[in-house]
């Protein structure tokens, strides 16, 4: 058990990493990666939601999506309805990070602005869930999953932010200013991930 | 059917129960916001140019739902506008005169350059390493400082002399604060006519270092209408704007040097010799 | 003190270009018509003009009183009378405040102070009020006030008096020359120092190109229980921080002065100067400057009354051979380039110089390459091009972060970047717009 949580650990954060390896979550990756204390709080809700999203759907998922129910003589089977629900129950989580954010924090909810509901059209958070049931992990290590995609979703943003907030301050060329430079150093950090492949 | 029938009630129960949820966060967690804050944020102009002293508009119209600010510290909003807001909010409107930012010196480069500079191309760097390369030590330096801080492109450099365009020109007076030399100055906007110069040193002295300079002969002055109109301080003069003279007496007065000038036709460009 | 002195971090090796004057004997510049002094000749406040237009003064008399205690008398260079007082080009070109004397020929002396011949047992608080009322500052070039320099606040405990003759810019050979010319008077300048400050002894730091003046000191440094120690060619050697830690060892803090490692520098010129003060009761009127370059005809060591104007020190060196870039005074690293040949001699010019056409950098900086060439050279530790990056970015506060304030804009970054960028006027701007930052905040 130990061995997978660990193998689970360092394959999401850095070998697989979410945001340099499968290029899932790239909105808020480029869109929120100006200033790293936006980027910190950014960080800190796609953690949040997640985690919490892992463990919501692995429940729903097992206890009542996978299994085939005995109702008045038919087998009914609701494995179809795994995307809606994911969605629901994410939207449902980033609408509560965001009524505690607005209230606890203004500044923040100010900062994020838009890409504070787009958590809801993430693809790293749908695509955390869907891989869990892709994978088959039980609710444990499902959760362990998300957190970890989140850890390394976390991870590439801050560093990106770190870059970007030099890049500002350097003499770019201009024809390569703003999100043209922007991405080419996500493409390099995206080659440094690589390094880690071979890991796990 | 039945399996229709059970995915649907599935969703409904699923939806009801994380609607009673976030319903109960929402209650728990509600913040108060005024919503007038966010129809006078759309009331001002929205150039967030920070004229009013607040970081932007949308901090400008919190410190009018909020603590009462006039609408008229705003620079860039109109006195329709600045009316508007007040009528909104239930304020007395206040009549606030315009002003313009004037660039207090006339000498450019072809008159007043002494020895040519090499260093940093920016007023407030040169002004720590010899002042730039005209000889007048109160004058313009025009590498154009003033003219990268307006927000609104109102300042030209024209042959190394920053000029304002009053017609551009909103008041916010981001250059008032970048000029290292403390030339320029906020002015009410109804009045055309400046003197050009801002050096206190002797007249002859003046006239070494620059072609234009006031050179304090008092033509303006004794031309003028009533005597307060214009401010002598030694050998520089100065128009009054509380009592000013009209755009006639650049015409009456003669000034030798065309110090005296004309803020439309200065920024016209009508006072540079060909 | 160990007898190797300790290499301090970084700094550049420019061309020494003193073989233009470094043999060269000083010569008296004849007395000329008039001098146009100029009033504020040291860091502090400008002293008080006391004479009128129209007064006959007599060489050493009074121009103007200081003003307060962090500021110097100004003394008359000849006799003669008061023409003008009005302004002329003063050193960052801006016009100053200046005071013209017609001379009358006679070059007179006043009232000159009274010489004190047994220094030794006189009274140290008696031999500082000297040192201030002959209005001695220091003649390296910063121009502070020597007799602030020698009263430490209590607390500040001092045991070591250095005394600077590095000379570490190229083409500057003043100092040199004093040491070899004037070699008694720097040494007895050093003990009379000592004296001040209740010192015991004192030693004399002289950059190792200059052996012979080494040498001589030496010879009569013992006399007076004064070490004369080497140094390695390195600049800059001869800026105070730099010069603490080859001699001793300690590092003066950051934002802090030579006090605070138990230290007092004074610049050999300075020391003189004080020898004539007290034993002859001279005030400083005049100093030995390097007038060179390479445009020049004939390079030479000088000495001037104070408002001689440089049009006349180039005229003494035969005029100019070629046209030159610029015109600097001071040294070429740390030097300020001039707009007027109407400015005159102060007590700070250590040298006039012309820079030629072939050395001057009149590039245009380009970006930076981030080769890291200045953070090697900056002597103070701190990080030129992280620097510039922020003051060009206008983050002052980013640049205050960055110890910004502890640069001493010895112009090592500037001399050794590839890509010419003016890092020197970059740091002095931010230093200006922190300072008057804190002035705003503290009002």
């Amino acid at each position: 058990m130990a061995n997978e949580i660990l193998t689970i650990t360092i394959g999401a954060i850095l070998v697989n990493n979410f945001v340099l390896s499968k290029f899932l979550g790239i909105c808020p990756f480029l869109g929120v990666s100006k200033k790293i204390k936006t980027a910190l709080g950014m960080s800190g809700a796609v953690v949040f939601v997640m985690t919490l999203a892992s463990l919501v759907t692995a429940l729903i998922y097992k206890f009542v999506l996978s299994r085939t129910f005995m109702i008045g003589g038919t087998a009914i089977n609701l494995t179809f309805l795994k995307i809606l629900v994911f969605i629901v129950v994410i939207a449902s989580l980033v609408q509560l990070v965001e009524i505690i954010l607005q209230k606890f924090s203004p500044p923040l909810y100010q900062a994020l602005g838009i890409f504070l509901p787009l958590i809801t059209t993430n693809c790293a958070v749908l695509g955390a869930a869907e891989l869990n049931v892709q994978a088959g992990r039980g609710v444990i290590e499902s959760t362990v999953f998300g957190l970890c995609s989140a850890l390394g979703f976390s991870l590439a943003l801050i560093l990106f932010s770190s870059l970007r907030e030099k890049l500002d301050l350097a003499q770019v060329p201009v024809p390569l200013q703003g999100t043209a430079i922007g991405l080419i150093t996500a493409g390099i950090l995206a080659m440094v991930f690589m390094g880690f492949s071979g890991l796990v | 059917m039945t399996i229709i029938l059970t995915a649907f009630l599935f969703a409904v129960v699923l939806g009801a129960l994380l609607a009673l949820i976030i319903g109960f966060a929402a209650k728990a967690f509600a913040v108060e916001t005024d919503p007038r804050i966010e129809t006078v944020t759309d009331m001002l102009p929205g150039a967030n140019c920070g004229g009013c002293g607040f970081a932007g508009c949308a901090d400008f119209a919190k410190a009018i739902v909020e603590k009462g600010n006039a609408p008229t510290q705003c620079p860039v909003a109109s006195p329709e506008d600045a009316e508007r807001i007040a009528e909104y909010m239930g304020m007395k409107a206040e009549k606030k005169e315009k002003v313009v930012a004037v660039v207090k010196c006339s000498g450019c480069a072809s008159t007043t350059v002494r020895s040519p500079y090499n260093g940093v191309g920016d007023c407030r760097s040169a002004v720590v390493v010899a002042g730039g390369a005209k000889g007048c030590d109160y004058g313009c330096i025009g590498f154009a400082s003033c003219a990268r801080a307006c927000p609104f492109d109102a300042i030209e450099i024209r042959d190394g002399l920053a000029v304002v365009h009053p017609d551009l020109c909103v008041g916010c007076g981001k250059c008032v604060d970048t000029c290292p030399k403390n030339l320029i100055e906020l002015v009410p906007a109804s009045v055309d006519v400046h003197i050009y110069c801002n050096s206190p040193e002797k007249g002859a002295l003046k006239r070494k270092v620059c072609q234009t300079a006031c050179i304090g002969c008092r033509k303006c002055a004794k031309a003028a209408d009533s005597e307060d109109q214009i401010h002598i301080k030694g050998f520089l003069l100065a128009v009054n704007y509380d009592n000013p003279p009209l755009p006639d007496l650049v015409e009456k007065a003669g000034c030798p040097t065309s110090a005296l000038r004309l803020a439309s036709k200065h920024a016209a460009g009508d006072y540079e010799k060909k | 003190m160990s007898d190797k002195p300790r290499k301090f971090k970084g700094g550049v090796h420019p061309n020494d270009s003193k073989a233009l004057t470094a043999s060269k004997a000083v010569q008296d510049a004849p007395l000329l018509d008039s001098y146009t002094v100029i009033v504020h000749q040291n860091i502090g406040a400008p002293p008080e003009i006391v004479v009128k237009k129209g007064d006959a003064v007599k060489k050493g008399d009074l121009l103007a009183k200081a003003a307060g205690f962090v500021s110097v008398p100004l003394h008359a260079p000849t006799s003669g009378t008061v023409k003008l007082i009005d302004k002329c080009a003063g050193p960052t070109c801006t016009m100053v405040p200046s005071i013209e004397i017609a001379a009358d020929g006679e070059d007179a002396w006043g009232e000159c102070m009274e010489p004190i011949a047994d220094w030794q047992n006189t009274d140290p608080g008696v031999l500082k009020q000297r040192v201030a009322d002959a209005g001695i500052v220091g003649m390296g070039g910063a121009g502070f006030p020597s007799h602030v320099k020698l009263s430490p606040p209590a607390g500040k405990k001092i045991d070591t008096l250095i005394l600077n003759g590095a000379e570490c810019e190229p083409y500057l050979t003043a100092d040199h020359r004093l040491m070899l010319e004037e070699t008694e008077k720097v040494v007895l300048g050093a003990a009379i120092l000592a004296r001040i400050l209740g010192l015991k002894s004192a030693v004399i730091g002289v950059e190792n190109n200059k052996p012979d003046a080494i040498e001589a000191l030496q010879k009569v440094a013992g006399k007076y229980n004064v070490t004369v120690q080497g140094l390695r060619v390195n600049y800059p050697q001869g800026a105070e921080k730099q010069l603490i830690y080859a001699l001793t060892g300690r590092e003066v803090p950051i934002g802090g002065l030579p006090m605070d490692a138990g230290c007092v520098v004074q610049n050999v010129a300075s020391a003189a100067a004080v020898a004539d003060a007290v034993l002859d009761g001279r005030p400083l009127i005049e100093r030995i400057t390097t007038v060179t370059g390479e445009p020049l005809v004939n390079p030479g060591n000088w000495r001037f009354r104070l408002g001689t104007p440089v049009s006349k020190a180039l005229e003494l060196c035969g005029g100019i051979r070629v046209q030159p870039a610029k015109l600097l005074l001071g040294g070429p690293m740390m030097g300020f380039a001039q707009n007027s040949l109407d400015v005159t001699v102060m007590k700070n010019t250590s040298g006039i110089l012309l820079i030629p056409v072939e050395t001057a950098s009149q590039y245009t900086s380009e970006p930076c390459i981030r080769c890291g060439r200045c953070v090697e050279a900056c002597p103070m530790d701190i990080l030129p091009a992280t620097i510039s990056q922020a003051v060009e970015n206008e983050r002052f506060d980013w640049a205050a972060q960055l110890n910004v304030m502890a640069c001493i804009e010895c112009g090592s970054c500037s001399y050794i970047c590839p890509s010419h960028r003016p890092l020197n006027q970059q740091f002095k701007r931010a230093k200006a717009e922190i300072a008057a930052a804190k002035r705003k905040q503290a009002k």
